[in-house]
């Protein structure tokens, strides 16, 4: 019915039951102020009940020839208690916008707690403007659950109240509507299946669109270069047309709800005007009680047609509740272990991981490793690299190279083997104490929207500006810093889009050199740069690779001549290993990659490559 | 309004203000306003008439003898009404739905278009994560605020009519009351509705800093990983959750400051007051008091029910301000349609060109006189920053110069029909973006109706080729987002691949070879020799090997050209092109005799 509005892969269903209960440890911490609401609802819904019997006292006092002084007591004690249900009705009005923005504050905080610490295969695979849209606008759902519920207690309130004075007035008619009652209420019960399928497509939808919108904003540079701005938006229009026909139909069913409600309302009142009145004139009960029943049977119908469509009303919330926690509660592939050598040491107050330096040892031992199953990554791949050794990382392209970084930093999940760090099982780190260790420039360098100085001192936020100039200064002697438009205070724009490449490969670096890690990791720090620039960034480098262990892949052969082990990676292994003038003298890959790569900066080659070309 | 890009469409908004611009788009459906109106008059019709019919059915129960007939023929009637009012309300809500999802999705696909018509200039002082709070949550507010919000103003209206009607008709005084109320209720709602207008508009724009700030998040998640910040994305997420929930307080706040329900009060009483005096001066009945009393409750439903309307009103106000300002943002560039729009050849050129990203701010590129020929392939080397990718950027119009001018085909660009003139050039980024569809759909998006046949030619001289099919689903693999599921290499070679497919007239390449290795590099040249012939190709590069086809080098530094020419003679005479490429002439100790590259799949022999 609602084609290709697919649930995602960590999408599941929870039972009401288990969605409610969950829903409430929310609202548990505000039990005090639940409580409060609760009595302040209480005593508007008293409020409203009284008035009408101050007036009907008052038309009462009418026959009695009343004083004007009594006339006025009445009215002004008519008036008091209007002002005091206004103040508590905004009292009502206070606590609950708290209560909701509270609440769907605590989720949206929540839901980002667990997403941001989903692993990365989790990103690769769902598209983050679905992810955004569950955690900004489906929490936004919780204030229409938070409205329901409270209005659920006072109609309550209100429904015992009057069938109770129902009673008074005729009690075997109030049976007869007792025995009606139920039939309403299974009428709106039975709302609930279509109302849960509807709201949720309804959710996805709007993920569908989020996430459109966000891949064309993204992409409108691309569309502009090639022009294909009209494919783009015809896209768009498919996916926002079905939005309007999912959310058309989602209106629609809901907004049956009250008016086949009210139908049966007006169908029960027809019968008990019926029968009622056969029973009237039968004798059974008296006309007047039999009058004064149909005509305070409206306001039974309210409250009752009110509660009766609660759990139609409510599946919208529960909807957005299940895929809220569905998010929360997706499995990550990346798991981590408890030490075993923690076990031990539990009488420590804590666990080995605070303040852990390491000593930068990194062993892979026969590691096997896919992404999906599209493709074998690696394959019993083993490499050890000594603390303190720098190692370059070389092969065409799509060997691997990147994947194996990706495993050091635990991005991902590996399927076999094991990778020790500083001799410790790597699953049995606690991860942020871990990644803090690493200082990583990847390939596709992306910086926050702020100052270039800020992003510099990113993984550092305790770095002064002149430390932070410092670091700009050791690369080139900050010539570059010097070349930006506004120096270090440029703002850099969304993902850095206001920096050239280059810069913002620079930023990248001089953000891990500001970190001072144990273990450089380099992917391709600086395939964007000048050769010119990048001699420069060699110098600042050669410093730091000297004491720390660190891991360079770079496809300019001339930036990984001076590490200690390059190592020639082809489809997932290793074909070779040893220092460049080793490799230089076996003459094996390694020597033929530099060889190309040499020629093609000499002039000689390129000028004989030219003639062959041209030929 | 200028933009880049427009559709034919038989309407248009009003885009002066927020109110004009959601009645110009509520204007298009009248028919379903009127089904509103009908709904609600019904609605309210069908509420008055219950008491009348069960006022016959105790004259029923009460005649003598006692009617039965008469009393099943009410019970009936009563049914039928309540469903003719069940029918009518329903129909409303149709309606009201209807109108709803239709401005939803009008406004969305108008503020869609917009955005893609923007120029670039407008796309880089936007974060993504606001555009997106604005095109799909604000948008929704504006469904909102006609349904529920103007559907419960409307519906609820009809209610304030009756004690205006029936109470004048009981006693001419009588419409004092109902005339206070209705006159103080006005006034006090046009006061909430100015208090209101500044909280939803906070709420708003909260809103949209939080989605900026957890966007931001969600796509540096690697980086934020990598630094293991994590906590401090957390706590800058909760900072703006923070202020989104101090900003929907303060709403909270306004709307229980709501006057009307206080109002409401004070009339009860003084509708009380004044009939119960009346009946003591003797102008009325008690039938009359009781009636009369019980026709001013009609006045709560109005009460109430705008409480809550009112804020969704003005929500969707703000939301539409939001809107417009995305919409109404000068962009600078235009499509130009009708304008130059030949076979173009090729003959670029350069005239003082000189342009600033920001007012005020350095300019990137200053005073640039270039000419190229066409056919001609330029090497253009500077600096990391020198404004290299900027240059290229003037060509295709993603920006257009501050001063001087760069002609095509000796055409200013500006003079070109948009259209044509980026049909025809096509760039490789230096920031590869990849759709995440399927490898072929990303292959070919310059090119749809590209057969598979061509797609596979493509990405063979790309030498993308042979990846792709070690993929299991081949050129039928959805890359992941920006193209994250590929190695940085393999996404370069797809985005070759396109820029192949494209055969443009003019072809620009920078730097797309930076995360290839030499050996794929020059599989990958051979093609892009081929495809250069006969067509101007601008190539940036750090990578002499490319750099030494060119016909013509071009220096760039800090956006000024230093100096042109080959690469012989400005490794003779330029300093600035010297400092950049010498150095890297060392000789390794031992040659290989025979080529290095053997195999056609960018193996390494
Ligand atoms: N996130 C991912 N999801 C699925 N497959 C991936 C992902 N990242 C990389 N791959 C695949 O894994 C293989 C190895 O990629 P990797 O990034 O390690 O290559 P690389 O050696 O770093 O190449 P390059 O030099 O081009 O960066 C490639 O075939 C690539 O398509
Ligand atoms: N969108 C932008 N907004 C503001 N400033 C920008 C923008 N793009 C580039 N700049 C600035 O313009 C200058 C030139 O940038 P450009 O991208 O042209 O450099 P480039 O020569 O291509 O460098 P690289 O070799 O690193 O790619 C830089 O100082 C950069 O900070
Ligand atoms: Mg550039």
């Amino acid at each position: 019915m609602f084609m290709g509005l697919a649930a995602e892969k960590y999408d599941r269903q929870y039972s009401d039951r288990q969605l409610l209960r969950r829903m409430a440890t929310y609202f548990a911490p505000y039990r005090g102020r639940l409580i409060r609401l609760t009595l302040i609802i209480l005593a508007i819904t008293a409020i409203g009940l009284v008035s009408p019997l101050l007036i009907a006292r008052g038309i009462d006092l009418v026959g009695a020839q009343p004083s004007v002084g009594a006339i006025v007591a009445l009215c002004v004690g008519l008036l008091a208690l209007s002002v005091i249900n206004w103040a508590c009705n905004l009292m009502r009005r206070r606590m609950t916008a708290r209560l909701i923005a509270d609440v769907i504050g605590q989720m949206r905080n929540d839901a980002f707690r667990a997403t941001i610490h989903h692993d990365m295969a989790f990103f690769d695979e769902f598209q983050s403007g679905k992810v955004i849209a569950r955690i900004t606008n489906d929490t936004q759902e919780l204030s229409q659950v938070t409205v329901l519920i409270s209005d659920l207690i006072s109609q309550f309130t209100i429904l015992i109240v009057l069938v109770g004075v129902l009673f008074t007035i005729s009690w075997p008619l109030t049976l007869a509507l007792l025995v009606m009652a139920p039939v309403v209420v299974f009428f709106g019960w039975a709302f609930r299946r279509v109302a849960r399928m509807v709201t949720r497509s309804g959710f996805r939808v709007i993920a569908e669109v989020n996430s459109a919108i966000q891949e064309a904003v993204a992409g409108i540079r691309v569309a502009k270069t090639f022009r294909q701005e009209q494919a783009i938006y015809d896209r768009f229009r498919q996916i926002n047309r079905r939005s309007y026909e999912v959310n058309l139909r989602r209106g629609f069913v809901l907004s049956n709800v009250f008016p086949t409600l009210n139908a049966m309302a007006g169908l029960g009142t027809a019968v008990m005007t019926y029968v009622g009145g056969l029973a009237a004139i039968g004798g059974t009960v008296s006309v007047g009680a039999w009058y004064l029943f149909i005509i305070s049977l409206e306001q039974f119908w309210f409250p009752m047609t009110n509660i009766a469509s609660f759990w139609s009303q409510i599946q919208g919330g529960l909807s957005a509740c299940e895929r809220i926690f569905a998010l929360i509660d997706a499995e990550s592939s990346v798991k981590q272990i408890e030490d075993p050598r923690s076990k031990v040491q539990k009488g420590d107050a804590q666990s080995s991981t605070p303040n852990l330096r390491l000593r930068g040892e990194i062993e892979f031992r026969s590691v096997s490793f896919r992404y999906n199953e599209q493709q074998q990554v690696l394959r019993d791949f083993s490499l050890r690299i000594a603390p303190g050794e720098s190692v370059a990382l070389v092969g065409h392209t799509g060997a691997g190279k990147s994947s194996i970084i990706k495993l050091i930093t635990r991005f991902y999940e590996f399927q076999g083997g094991q990778i020790l760090i500083d001799g410790r099982d790597i699953r049995t780190f606690d991860l942020v104490e871990y990644r803090r260790q690493l200082g990583l420039v990847s390939q596709s360098p992306f910086l926050f929207n702020d100052t270039v100085m800020n992003n510099i001192r990113y993984a550092r936020p305790d770095l002064s500006d002149d430390m932070v100039e410092a670091v700009a200064r050791r690369i080139g002697d900050g010539e570059w810093v010097a070349a930006l438009p506004n120096g270090l205070l440029t703002q850099v724009g969304e993902r850095g889009q206001h920096l050239s490449m280059g810069q913002r490969q620079l930023v990248a670096l001089a953000r891990v050199l500001a970190q001072r890690p144990p273990i450089f990791i380099l992917d391709e720090a600086t395939a964007s740069v000048d050769p010119f620039t990048e001699k420069q960034i060699q110098a600042a480098l050669n410093l730091i690779l000297a004491d720390s262990t660190s891991i360079l892949i770079a496809h300019r052969l001339s930036t990984v001549k001076s590490v200690d082990r390059i190592i020639v990676l082809d489809r997932g292994r290793i074909i070779e290993e040893g220092d460049h003038a080793t490799l230089m003298a076996r003459g094996g890959h390694y020597a033929s990659l530099y060889d190309t790569y040499f020629r093609h900066q000499s002039a000689d080659f390129n000028a004989e490559m030219y003639q062959k070309l041209k030929a | 309004m200028t933009s880049e890009f427009s559709v034919e469409r038989e309407w248009h908004s009003d885009r002066r203000s927020p109110a004009r611009w959601i009645f110009s788009h509520i204007w298009r459906y009248k028919v379903y306003i009127l089904g509103i109106l009908i709904g609600a008059l019904g609605n309210a019709g069908g509420a008055a008439v219950m008491p009348l019919l069960v006022g016959q059915a105790f004259n029923a129960v009460v005649a003598q003898p006692p009617d039965g007939a008469a009393l099943g023929l009410i019970a009936v009637l009563i049914v039928l009404s309540q469903i003719a009012r069940a029918i009518l309300q329903l129909g409303r809500n149709f309606s009201s739905e209807i109108i709803g999802q239709r401005i939803e999705r009008d406004a969305r696909d108008e503020l869609y278009t917009s955005l893609i018509g923007k120029s670039m200039s407008f796309h880089d002082r936007q974060s993504i994560g606001d555009i997106m709070a604005r095109a799909t949550n604000d948008v929704r507010e504006v469904n909102l605020l006609m349904n529920p919000g103007v559907n419960l103003v409307v519906g609820s209206a009809a209610f304030l009519l009756f004690p205006l009607i029936i109470g004048p008709r009981i006693h001419p005084q009588l419409i004092a009351v109902p005339l206070f109320y209705v006159a103080a209720y006005a006034v006090a709602v046009a006061y909430y509705l100015r208090k209101l207008a500044p909280a939803t508009e906070r709420v708003r724009r909260a809103f949209g800093r939080m989605n900026a700030t957890l966007a931001e998040s969600i796509e540096g998640i690697e980086t934020v990983k990598g630094a293991a910040q994590e906590g401090r994305e957390i706590a800058r997420f909760r900072g703006a959750v923070d202020a989104w929930r101090a900003a929907a307080v303060g709403q909270g706040d306004v709307e229980s400051l709501y006057l009307p329900s206080l109002i409401l009060g004070v009339t009860m009483a003084l509708g009380l007051l004044h009939s119960l005096l009346l009946y003591h001066a003797g102008a009325i009945n008690v039938g009359d008091v009781v009636a009369y009393n019980g026709v001013l409750m009609f006045l709560q439903f109005p009460t109430f029910a705008t409480q809550f309307a009112y804020p969704q009103v003005s929500s969707g106000l703000a939301s539409a301000r939001r809107i417009l300002e995305l919409m109404n943002a000068e962009t600078l560039l235009d499509e130009n349609k009708g304008g130059y729009a030949g076979e173009m050849r090729g003959d670029v050129t350069f005239e003082h060109v000189t342009f600033s990203y920001g007012q005020g701010e350095r300019p990137a590129l200053q005073d640039v006189t270039i000419s190229v020929k066409a056919g001609q392939t330029v090497a253009i080397v500077g600096q990391t920053g020198a404004g290299k990718s900027t240059l290229t950027k003037m060509i295709n119009r993603i920006y257009d110069v501050d001063a001087g001018r760069v002609c095509v085909d000796g055409v200013d660009v500006r003079a070109w029909d948009l259209d044509a003139l980026r049909r025809q050039i096509s760039t490789i980024e230096q920031d590869v973006f990849l759709f995440s569809r399927t490898i072929a759909e990303n292959i070919k998006f310059g090119r749809p109706d590209a057969t598979q046949a061509e797609i596979e030619q493509a990405a063979k001289a790309a030498q993308a080729h042979e990846f792709i099919l070690s993929f299991k689903d081949g050129y039928n693999t959805i890359v992941g987002e920006r193209g994250v599921t590929l190695s940085g290499g393999q996404r370069q070679r797809i985005a070759i691949a396109r820029a192949f497919l494209a055969d443009p007239r003019i072809l620009i390449l920078d730097d797309s070879t930076s995360a290839i290795d030499s050996a794929t590099e020059d599989l990958i040249q051979q093609a892009m020799f081929r495809v250069a012939q006969g067509r101007t190709t601008f190539l940036i590069t750090h990578r002499l090997s490319q750099i030494r086809w060119a016909d013509l080098i071009v220096v760039l530094k800090q956006g000024r050209v230093v100096a042109c020419g080959s690469h012989d003679e400005l490794m003779r005479t330029s300093k600035d092109y010297r400092a950049i490429f010498a150095g890297d002439e060392e000789r390794p100790k031992k040659t290989a005799a025979q080529p290095v590259v053997s195999r056609a799949n960018g193996q390494v022999s």
